[in-house]
């Protein structure tokens, strides 16, 4: 009996960190946050407020608990260019500075709050975490989508945006899917042929070219060949450049983003959405339904990545094939968001590459798909 | 992993075959700073994040696996350089 269960592979679940990754996150689409109104964000074991100020026109955030008596700015009004506390009145700027109180001869010298630093680009709007208290370095500022501001911007169409609450699982658990080959078969329905990893600074890459499995239908993500190139900028915002073969020579471009915020150390806001450059001939509406189409198809996916993790184990011994990439390695460059700057090891950021021999794994699993589709002739043959 | 040198630049890396195809490559030093491609791809201050390959370098390794100095080996877990958290602590 001993003998036996020695030879058993234990799972360490270990414990998700305790504290959340310094880094640039993805809020959610910018325009959403611009109408008028105070909005609540629950992420970093806390809730913030994001608000656009009526005079300067910017996006503001701020901890959204008021430091008076602890009133929800986020169920306040915005007022000039600071959010109301709807619990006394108290004003806060969007730089944290307290305002003004109505009825009070002067505000307290301590009034102030956090104000968080945030960033808009591509769209979207960014918020800076950092445990340590410090200011993001420029070098690991969100890169811009190349033509998304400025003259060509129409050429993009507009952002499909979505949004998915995952609890029960840290984090970690999406940056896992970096490395991932064969969970992109199982759970996304691709067939990933080719597929490279480098990991490098503060960026983690995936080169993966797929094709369609023919037993599954995901619009415009299983309309053909399919070459991903697709990175990771710091601990939680992807940008995923797709380029989707339209038959006749032609590709279609399309830009999927792939982010989320901690909520807590054990739930977490997914966040994606796709945005396509019109091809030649192609009006704002078709490339707006590209996009949407392209979402779409995502969502079968990604709704799937989430009932996996809602009922897997955390697990900080996988046990790996030849055909799995490397997690740990993955694992090793994620943990550099969560110490210190000081702590950050070389082992983390230093560039490490991994190529996988995906042909074993295909052929496998194109036999699969060719039974899948052959029992299901036989039952239409049949009336069955 | 084995020690492969880089035939172009000298510049040296640790690699791993499980088969031709597949290859794992482990830098020792900042690439855009210890790679002559790299060096002249990114240019001082760059990135080589975004850079999928060194070609000198993958001919380098090619080589190697041709020569017999690096080994097409099955991926044992618990040996360094395999893929297994002990292998990357290490």
């Amino acid at each position: 009996m001993t003998a036996l269960d020695d030879e058993v592979r234990i799972i360490e679940t270990g414990r998700p960190p305790t504290r959340f990754a310094r880094g640039w996150h993805c809020l959610g689409l910018a325009e959403d946050f611009k109408d008028g109104r105070p909005h609540e964000i629950e992420a970093f074991g806390t809730k913030l407020v994001v608000f656009r100020g009526e005079d300067d026109g910017q996006l503001h955030v701020l901890n959204a608990y008021c430091p008076h008596m602890g009133g929800n700015l986020a169920q306040g009004t915005v007022k000039g260019d600071a959010v109301a506390c709807p619990f006394h009145d108290w004003r806060w700027s969007g730089d944290g500075r307290c305002a003004g109180i109505p009825y009070a001869r002067r505000v307290p010298p301590r009034a102030r709050t956090r104000a968080w630093i945030s960033l808009e680009r591509n769209r979207q709007l960014f918020v800076w975490n950092d445990p340590e208290g410090n200011p993001p370095p420029p070098e690991v500022t969100v890169p811009e989508i190349a033509g998304i501001h400025g003259p060509d911007a129409d050429q993009w169409s507009d952002w499909t945006w979505k949004t998915l609450r995952v609890e029960g699982a840290n984090c970690r658990e999406i940056v896992d899917n970096v490395v991932d080959m064969a969970h992109f078969y199982y759970v996304h329905y691709a067939f990933p042929e080719y597929f490279k990893n480098v990991f490098d600074g503060h960026v983690a890459t995936q080169y993966m070219e797929s094709s369609p499995r023919g037993d599954m239908e995901l619009g415009t993500l299983s309309s053909g060949r399919l070459r991903s190139d697709a990175s990771y900028f710091g601990p939680s915002y992807m940008i995923d450049h797709l380029y989707s073969d339209v038959g006749g020579g032609a590709e279609m471009e399309i830009v999927l983003i792939n982010c989320h915020y901690p909520i807590d150390a054990d739930s977490f806001l997914l966040q994606y959405g796709a945005i396509v450059r019109r091809l030649p001939g192609m009006t704002d509406e078709q490339a707006a339904e590209a996009a949407r189409l392209t979402a779409e198809g995502a969502t079968v996916g990604f709704e799937q990545d989430v009932e996996i993790w809602q009922n897997k184990t955390r697990i900080d011994n996988p046990l790996l094939t030849e055909e799995d990439g490397p997690v740990y390695q993955l694992r090793r460059w994620y943990e550099q968001f969560y110490v210190d700057v000081a702590d950050v090891k070389d082992e983390m950021t230093r560039r490490f590459e991994f190529e996988i021999d995906t042909q074993r794994a295909n052929t496998a699993w194109r036999a699969e798909v060719e039974e899948n589709l052959a029992r299901r002739a036989a039952e239409t043959g049949t009336g069955a | 992993m084995r020690a492969v040198e880089c035939a172009a630049c000298g510049n040296q890396v640790l690699c791993e075959k499980f088969s031709v195809a597949h290859t794992s490559v482990q830098w020792t030093a900042d690439a855009a700073v210890v790679c002559a491609e790299f060096r002249d791809r990114v240019g001082p201050g760059g990135t080589t994040a975004r850079v999928r390959t060194c070609g000198a370098l993958r001919a380098s390794i090619d080589r190697a696996v041709e020569d017999g100095s690096l080994t097409v080996s099955a991926l044992e877990p618990g040996v360094p350089g395999s893929g297994t958290r002990e292998a990357v602590d290490a």
